[in-house]
């Protein structure tokens, strides 16, 4: 039992490391709420390294990440004879208050939670926002993903096994 | 305006769909920029929420706390 309080203490700190550092990053990109792309950004930033591992598994690497969501911005607006965003967005304060995602990071959310409901007692880790995201088709994150070349099942393949592996370690 | 054949094909609602969202980050972008510019040559609430066409109330809730402190004051 007290194994159990303590797994629910840490994940309950995991949670807040990914909501706090999601905000964190699209603050930083001149956005007020955090979307699903921003999850992943904070996962790949968790100490537990699973989700950057996962990535790594299918020889893709997540530092560019960031970039490819730069880079499907700007692919969009060219689609349309424009030119892409700011460079450097001047950054956001974080805001005060009630805390606020935008929709893909609600549904992300709310995966992660069945996720837990179907698996009691499974630690959370950086892997399972990525194995989530990546069932994604449409939005941001989906399409940062394409741009990398990035083959959403394989991603969400790879996030399982490194799921698998950090329960066994 | 922007001209209707550089617009994505209708076959295309991906592609369509993806630009309509860059759209509103560039708009959002663009917002917050002109705002603080205008704040910072004395602009009114007033005068920003005209220019928008929202109301000052809807305007000062939605950008203050996005333009620099010292900014935000009328």
């Amino acid at each position: 039992m007290f194994q159990k309080l303590r797994q629910r203490l840490r994940d309950m700190r995991t949670l807040k490391d990914l909501c706090l550092g999601a905000e964190q990053h699209a603050n930083a990109e001149g956005q007020q709420m955090a979307g699903a792309e921003h999850f992943i950004l904070a996962a790949l930033d968790l100490p537990d390294g699973t989700a950057r591992r996962a990535f790594e598994r299918i020889g893709a690497d997540p530092r560019q990440f960031r970039a490819a969501i730069a880079r499907q911005y700007g692919e969009a607006l060219s689609s349309i004879g424009l030119g892409s965003l700011q460079q450097d967005p001047e950054p956001v304060p974080s805001h005060t208050g009630v805390y606020h995602t935008k929709a893909s990071a609600q549904t992300l959310m709310q995966q992660l939670a069945a996720r837990g409901r179907t698996h009691p007692g499974e630690p959370l880790f950086g892997a399972h926002v990525v194995a989530v995201a990546a069932g994604a088709q449409q939005g941001v994150a989906a399409r940062a993903l394409r741009a990398m070349g990035i083959e959403s099942a394989a991603l969400a393949g790879a996030a399982q096994a490194e799921i698998a592996s950090a329960i066994k370690r | 305006m922007l001209d209707r054949r550089s617009l994505p094909s209708p076959d295309d609602p991906e592609q369509a769909l993806a630009a309509v969202v860059a759209l509103r980050l560039l708009a959002d972008q663009l917002e917050r920029k002109a705002v603080a510019e205008a704040i910072d040559q004395g602009w009114s609430w007033s005068q920003v929420a005209d220019a928008l066409g929202v109301s000052k109330q809807a305007a000062h809730k939605r950008l203050a706390a996005l333009i620099q402190p010292n900014q935000r004051e009328e």
